[in-house]
């Protein structure tokens, strides 16, 4: 039993940065249609902003306290995500290309970041220390590292936030009336571009800190995007694209099939590999619309 | 007019005074060939830390027949035909041996160039056995320890300890799971079972699951067989986070400094393959250098670029001028070389038609401990 609840509070860590790669496509897509897989890339960027910010290893004497990290990556983050859309998809927009033009753009965007990050950095995984070290920590019956507890407290809070934003703010109803609609949402007012530049630089705020809180477990290497990239679209599809908490129950559920499936199936562990993508077929044919239905769909 | 009438004066001008800096080399060109920012970085760079600190310190003692030695080093971004090419431009350059510090198969590809160029070609750190099998290159020798020597090593080790059944837990490279196939075959021949092969995929965010495999099956010990640093990180914390205590074997490839700083405070009692002993005299000449050069603790991997470039300046001083065929027929009669690699009372040496130069019985195996490579526990393959 305590190597299932073990198992659990691993689960759901994973499933917590899986879920935050989730909204960060879901921010970006909702109300631009937009998919944007360089996500995963502004993840590792939010990764490297952190150890740049926290060791000396890039900077000497630098070891700057944690909410200094999470400031200058929501900075850092924010201005590459609104540069991005500025510089890559708004031209798109404007010569009227097709919405497959800026997906296809921002896979460059993927590539130029990758090789970017391998220039600054180097090729090396560096480590990040996480701020409350690596302890071993009990909550009851659950115990894990004390780095798993800090990301599922700060995925909470950060998708109650985001679907407070949603729900209760002008801005939110902003986004989700150009989701519905885009063209009578300019027709009722709403600054389409602002909007658009607004959801990528928030796209890339929330990426970059499941990154940040990701890389104590992991460290910051230049590979780390691409597969946080796949588990974060894949964990969208299965929660669904119209809903903050789809991405929540996405990322979860994703986690807790691969690390479950990993722990009690009987069968080779390398086979666990293609769990994702077992379940973003099976999402896709047999529940295109994911576990939690789009508002205009109910 | 005129100009057009001077130019192949010029040229021809231009040619004969390159050919004329080129007989008259007041250096000993040798070129090497390592990975700065690719995926064999990690063990590219500091053996060529090795070869430039032994360069330095021979260049300081009066060089070689009186001359200084030079380095051209070429980044081959470990990509084999990038090595080849590079090999070629060093040929050009007018090297008179190349050192290849890069991963196996890029070196088997610059052999190519050495094979053709009939130049002295030396790799002093690959392990793989194909380097010297699969291309007859009478150019090309290799000193750093066969994996299969290492993993005969390893395996003598683990019987040694009287463990019956085992786990091997890897990652999804191709690298790691040659590592793990070769244990396979290893444990089998030594009669040990292999209870368990667990895979931590690339891009995984925590091994918990894994390592509850292999605690669930009460193992005597863990192959450790991974290769990739984030996906080896997550398995040294999910093996702390669980306090498991069944002791971990790790392959050569946990030599590799870099992985005691990313998984600092995770791997102390780990045991690993490797070729130096610091109790040798050899291997504490080269220590202190390094420690004077540098002002830090060096892993034994800039030991083999240092021993690299030793045994390129004996065969130089054994053929007596700058000839590569002289320095080839040198290196080929080597033996009884000893340096800072290898366990005590072991030497290097080729002889007729042999062409790797490592000891069977060198390797050996140490702890880690205190966050360093400590103390040599086992040695040689009896």
């Amino acid at each position: 039993m305590n190597d299932f609840l073990e198992l659990v509070v691993s689960a759901a860590a994973s499933g917590c940065i899986y879920a935050l790669v989730a909204l960060a496509y879901l921010i970006i897509l909702r109300p631009t249609s937009v998919i944007n897989f360089a996500v995963g890339e502004w993840a590792a960027v939010g990764a490297f902003v952190g150890v740049a910010v926290l060791t000396p290893l890039i900077w000497p004497r630098l070891e700057g306290p944690y909410w200094l990290a999470i400031i200058a990556v929501l900075v850092i983050l924010g201005a590459l995500g609104w540069l991005v859309e500025l510089l890559t998809v708004r031209p798109l927009v404007n010569k009227g290309a097709s919405i497959t033009s800026p997906i296809l753009a921002l896979l460059g965007v993927l590539v130029v970041f990758r090789e970017t990050m391998t220039i600054l950095f180097g090729a090396d995984p560096l480590p990040s220390p996480p701020p409350f070290g690596f302890n071993r920590v009990a909550f009851g019956p659950f115990a894990g590292a004390s780095q798993q507890f800090l990301i599922i407290g700060a995925t909470l809070a950060l998708f109650a936030a985001v679907w407070l934003f949603f729900e209760r703010t002008v801005w939110g109803r902003a986004f989700e009336a150009v989701a519905l609609n885009r063209r009578a949402a300019a027709l009722m007012g709403i600054n389409l571009r602002r909007v658009t530049a607004m959801a990528f630089a928030a796209g890339a705020m929330v990426a970059g800190l499941a990154g940040l809180l990701m890389s104590p477990l992991t460290s910051a290497h230049y590979m780390m995007g691409l597969p946080l990239a796949i588990q974060g679209f894949t964990a969208l599809v299965i929660g669904g694209v119209g809903r903050v908490e789809g991405a929540l129950l996405g990322g979860l559920v994703l986690a807790f099939v691969e690390q479950l499936g990993a722990r009690y199936l009987p069968i080779p562990s390398g086979l666990t590999l293609a769990f994702p993508f077992v379940l973003l077929i099976v999402f896709l044919f047999l529940r295109p619309s994911g576990l939690i239905a789009p508002r205009e769909a109910r | 007019m005129t100009a057009i009438r001077i130019l192949p004066a010029l040229v021809a001008a231009a040619i004969l005074a390159c050919a004329g800096t080129a007989g008259a080399q007041d250096t000993v060109k040798i070129g090497v060939i390592t990975d700065r920012v690719a995926s064999a970085k990690f063990y590219a760079e500091p053996v060529s830390r090795g070869v430039e600190l032994g360069a330095k310190v021979i260049n300081e003692k009066g060089g070689i027949l009186g001359k200084k030695i030079e380095l051209i080093v070429e980044d081959d971004q470990n990509k084999p035909d990038v090595s080849a090419a590079k090999a070629r431009k060093l040929v050009d350059d007018g090297v008179i041996a190349i050192v290849s510090n890069t991963g196996s198969p890029a070196t088997q590809q610059a052999q190519t160039v050495s094979l053709e160029t009939k130049t002295p070609h030396l790799t002093p750190a690959n392990s793989a056995d194909f380097l010297t099998t699969q291309l007859d290159n009478p150019y090309f020798f290799q000193t750093g320890p066969l994996a299969s020597i290492q993993l005969g090593t390893l395996m003598a080790y683990t019987k040694s300890r009287g463990f019956k059944q085992v786990a091997i837990v890897r990652d999804n490279s191709a690298l790691s799971q040659s590592f793990a196939d070769s244990f396979k075959q290893g444990l089998e021949k030594a009669g040990i079972k292999v209870a368990l092969e667990e895979v931590i995929p690339q891009g995984a965010t925590s091994a918990v699951a894994n390592l509850q495999k292999v605690r669930a099956e009460k193992v005597d010990a863990i192959l450790q067989a991974g290769v990739l640093g984030p996906e080896m990180l997550q398995f040294f914390r999910a093996y702390r986070q669980l306090g498991m205590q069944e002791p971990i074997l790790g392959s050569y490839n946990l030599s590799i400094p870099a992985y005691l700083t990313m998984a600092k405070d995770l791997m102390d009692d780990v045991v690993f393959v490797d070729a130096m002993d610091l109790d040798k005299p050899e291997a504490k000449a080269f220590v202190q250098a390094y420690v004077k050069e540098y002002n830090e603790q060096p892993s034994s991997l800039p030991g083999y670029g240092w021993d690299g470039i030793f045994l390129l300046k004996q065969a130089i001083e054994k053929a007596g001028a700058l000839d590569k065929e002289k320095i080839r027929a040198a290196l080929q009669s080597t033996t009884g070389f000893v340096g800072a690699i290898g366990a005590k009372g072991t030497s290097w040496g080729f002889g007729p038609g042999k062409r790797t130069g490592f000891d069977p019985q060198g390797a050996v195996v140490r702890i880690i401990k205190n966050n360093q490579h400590g103390p040599v526990v086992f040695a040689g393959q009896k």
